[in-house]
């Protein structure tokens, strides 16, 4: 018995590293994947105002969370996986909610 | 209970609602309201009035219980569209001949239509300036028709007017993260209806509201809580009843207003007291004891 043990176990070691392994790629790539951006949004004074911004951004389509700084008037953007946001629909979103966009930046692109 | 006074509650109770895409915005008057393209506003504000101070030997006590309910829609980022609708529980105790009478009426009335549109915004880091003018009717939706025993109420104690009345002014909004001020001027055009037509209004109001807690932001949007003081200049002309005014109605009223409004994201908590500290009412027409007004906001 001990002789066929040893095998099995290491067997199912060897599984369960391999899906552990897979999951972790699989997680380490989505969140490759998930692009993140950032705003200055001009004229952000209050936090009523911050769902009107938070609700037009997150029409458009990948986005998958806004977050808003009202201190700094900073609005981040998380897209789902594989989704971009294009400066165009941003600057649209943050106008449609009565507030003008100073500056727009791919949160990869801050370095 | 003269028209005048009447006139004046209808007045505050339907209230102006206008809104604008900024912020906490004043509680007694709705032309600052913030709403986004797209986007939904509520408010509901439950008011109380009491006005005893009677120079005639009727000794007329009226008081005023309602709800006044606002919802506004952002058409575009500059234009906004909203509609007024209060429910009025309205009492009149007076002496007469026979004795003392009470007379009330209660239900829903005259709703008010407009839009509002900013022809001016300068937005900048942390703060905001916006001119918005705005435009409306008010529809003869309450009863104007209402009898008691005593037969027809008042005019004035009616719930509706049994007008049209067309309604404009403009909305001035500067707001920084650490406070908000608003103005606004407007005129109310009243027309007859069953002989009997209310005097114009305008008024100038304003309002400043202060952040007190947090005192330091911190990362975030974390709720506000604003000090609150409002002002409001009430000017009506004469009412009149067949053509001839009535020389007991009419005149200006200075509110001093403190309240408190707590502001998050998606609702807003408020109240406000309006104090009337100085009432030079034509006649014998009925003065104000107070107003208070309290509600909530939300976003959808």
């Amino acid at each position: 018995m001990t002789s066929i043990a040893r095998p099995v176990k290491a067997f199912h070691a060897l599984i369960v590293a391999l899906a552990l392994g897979f999951l972790f790629a699989v997680s380490a790539t989505a969140a490759e994947d998930q692009a993140v951006y950032t705003l200055q949004a001009d004229g952000l004074a209050c936090p009523f105002c911050a769902y009107g911004i938070e609700k037009q951004l997150n029409h458009i389509d990948g986005v998958k969370s806004v977050e808003t700084d009202v201190k700094s008037g900073t609005v981040i953007i998380t897209m789902k996986p594989g989704a971009t946001l294009d400066e165009a629909d941003a600057n649209r979103a943050v106008e449609a909610a009565g507030f003008s966009m100073r500056e727009f930046r791919k949160k990869d692109d801050e370095a | 209970m003269t028209s005048r006074s009447a006139a004046v509650c209808l007045a505050f109770a339907a209230g102006f609602g206008v809104v604008s895409t900024t912020t906490a915005a004043p509680q007694t008057f709705n032309t600052a309201l913030p709403v986004a393209e797209g986007e939904f506003v509520f408010r509901e504000q439950f008011v109380y009035r009491k006005a005893t101070d009677d120079p005639s030997p009727a000794d007329r006590e009226l008081q005023v219980l309602g709800g006044v309910s606002v919802l506004g829609y952002g058409v575009t980022g500059d234009l906004a569209v909203f509609g007024v609708l209060p429910y009025l529980d309205k009492e009149l105790d007076a002496t007469t001949p026979g004795g003392r009478v009470t007379r009330d009426t209660s239900g829903t009335a005259d709703a008010r239509l407009f839009g509002r549109y900013t022809v001016y915004k300068a937005n900048a880091p942390g703060r905001t300036f916006r001119i918005a003018p705005f435009l409306g009717v008010e529809m003869p939706t309450g009863d104007d028709n209402d009898r008691d025993s005593l037969g027809s109420l008042p005019a004035p104690l009616q719930l509706g007017s049994g007008s049209w009345d067309g309604f404009g002014g403009i909305v001035l909004t500067y707001q920084t993260l650490d406070y908000q001020i608003d103005a606004q001027a407007s005129y109310t055009l009243n027309t007859e209806a069953n002989n009997f037509e209310f005097g114009d209004e305008a008024r100038l109001d304003t309002s400043l509201q202060y952040r007190v807690w947090p005192q330091e932001l911190d990362a975030g949007t974390p709720g506000f809580l604003y000090a609150v003081v409002e002002g409001n200049i009430f000017y009506m002309d004469n009412n009149q009843l067949n053509g001839i005014k009535d020389p007991n109605s009419g005149g200006t009223t200075l509110f001093l207003s403190p309240g408190l409004q707590y502001v998050t994201k998606r609702w807003i908590i408020e109240g406000i007291v309006q104090l009337p500290v100085s009432q030079d009412l034509n006649g014998t027409a009925l003065e104000d004891d107070f107003i208070v007004r309290a509600g909530f906001r939300i976003n959808f």
